[in-house]
């Protein structure tokens, strides 16, 4: 659905989007992680054909999307602040959007209305950072697009409004087979929103895998071994993304299958071993330290 | 219908194939029974479709369900099966918790003791037929 080829974007001197190729399926929840300037909204720009990006191609169902006015008629970005023309209303704001989006459904809107209870006529700008994002997801889910783009969607909602708009997204791409790509920092939302995920750091994707695959690949171990040279013969045999030892006992981030590590591990008969999948964050914070983006200790 | 621990660690899609082999085993899902579609479960459990619709793909797979085009995915009638797949697991764990109480200083007669006690109270409540 959504293909990127060596995608290359610059802004003076800096490479904000630095050689990133994806495949996103129709239908799938993508999610876009990474550092602060990471250079996430750039590339959603450059997908929702804001900006052009200045090498690499960007293709939407086999076209290019920059400039390409039927595609973007079916494209929504949904920016991390929502813009509203001043003094309007979600009514002035709905005739906007109508006279712009072909797609778009006064059925859907009327529809929505039972899920966002804002007040139509109230001035945007008088609304709360919360309610307004409700209206700016209410506005770009009535314009019924095929692609929709958000960035740091969940941010200011309450838990209410979270798990709503979770649903209303879960059945675009259930129902409709709608492509949802969403940036944001916060992993616990990643984590039960997306299907796929992908990690970026300084205009680059280090992982972008199945999110399921990602949580069976990667492995937390906690050992003690009855040697200490049985740790060292064993770094050969495995791919270590950390380690930490407190005590006797060493704390291991590894990669691979889990069966394979395990009996690994095993090998070496230690006294104890214990073997936990990873969260999100954990998995995030170890890949960034590997790309060079760690914790310092700071005490200040 | 299913409990689902968004804050374990496990992943969502193995909860689901793991509540859903349990229920058939329990027969709390019966033989032909049809399961929930992708788009209500998801709706009903705040679940991503694609997640939901992997764990089917991974229980047909195992043969737990079959899935029939347009109508749905149903709980397989050979339910024999699955069971011996559960009693290997129920083997491990117990021969893990064996271990651990032998190690806390449990004596076999003690063992022995508690195990025959456990059967006998389990032989009470279950009728047989």
């Amino acid at each position: 659905m959504i293909e990127l080829n060596q995608v290359i974007k610059a802004f003076e001197q800096e490479k904000a989007v630095n050689g990133i190729s994806m495949h996103i399926h129709k239908g799938s929840i993508y999610g876009l992680l990474g550092s602060n300037g990471a250079g996430k909204t750039s590339l959603l720009k450059i997908i929702a054909g804001i900006y052009r990006q200045d090498s690499g191609t960007v293709r939407i169902k086999g076209a290019e999307i920059y400039e390409n006015l039927e595609l973007k008629g079916r494209t929504i970005f949904m920016a991390d602040a929502p813009y509203f023309f001043p003094q309007s209303s979600i009514t002035h704001m709905a005739q906007f959007y109508r006279s712009v989006y072909p797609q778009w459904s006064d059925e859907r809107f009327n529809q929505l209305a039972s899920v966002f209870k804002l007040d139509v006529k109230r001035k945007l700008h008088r609304m709360s950072k919360g309610m307004r994002r409700q209206a700016a997801v209410w506005l770009g889910l009535s314009c019924m697009p095929e692609v929709l783009l958000m960035d740091e969607p969940i941010d200011g909602l309450d838990p209410v409004m979270r798990q709503q708009i979770k649903n209303l997204l879960f059945q675009e791409a259930a129902e409709r087979q709608v492509t949802i790509i969403i940036s944001s920092h916060n992993l616990r939302e990643i984590e039960d929103l997306c299907d796929h995920v992908a990690i970026m750091h300084k205009g680059q994707i280090i992982v972008q895998k199945d999110l399921d695959d990602l949580k069976a690949d990667t492995h937390k171990i906690q050992v003690a071994f009855r040697h200490p040279n049985h740790a060292d013969s064993l770094k050969e045999q495995v791919h270590i993304l950390h380690e930490e030892k407190r005590g006797s006992v060493t704390l291991y981030i590894v990669k691979g299958h889990r069966e394979d590590v395990t009996s690994q591990f095993r090998l070496h008969d230690p006294y104890l071993l214990d073997v936990l999948p990873l969260t999100l964050e954990e998995i995030f914070i170890y890949e960034m330290e590997g790309a060079g983006y760690d914790i310092q200790p700071i005490i200040l | 219908m299913f409990e689902l621990d968004v804050r374990s660690r496990k992943a969502i899609y193995e909860q689901l194939v793991d509540k859903v082999k349990e229920m058939i085993v329990y027969g709390i899902l019966k033989p032909d029974e049809q399961l929930p579609s992708v788009r209500s479960l998801s709706t009903q459990l705040t679940v991503n479709p694609n997640t939901i619709q992997k764990a089917y793909r991974e229980l047909e797979r195992e043969g737990y369900i079959y899935s029939l085009q347009g109508k749905g995915s149903f709980v397989s009638s050979s339910v024999e099966h699955p069971k011996e797949a559960m009693k290997d697991e129920i083997r491990d764990s117990l021969v893990k918790l064996i271990a651990e109480a032998s190690f806390s200083g449990l004596t076999k007669a003690e063992m022995t003791l508690l195990f025959e006690e456990a059967m006998a109270r389990i032989e009470k409540e279950v009728p047989h037929d």
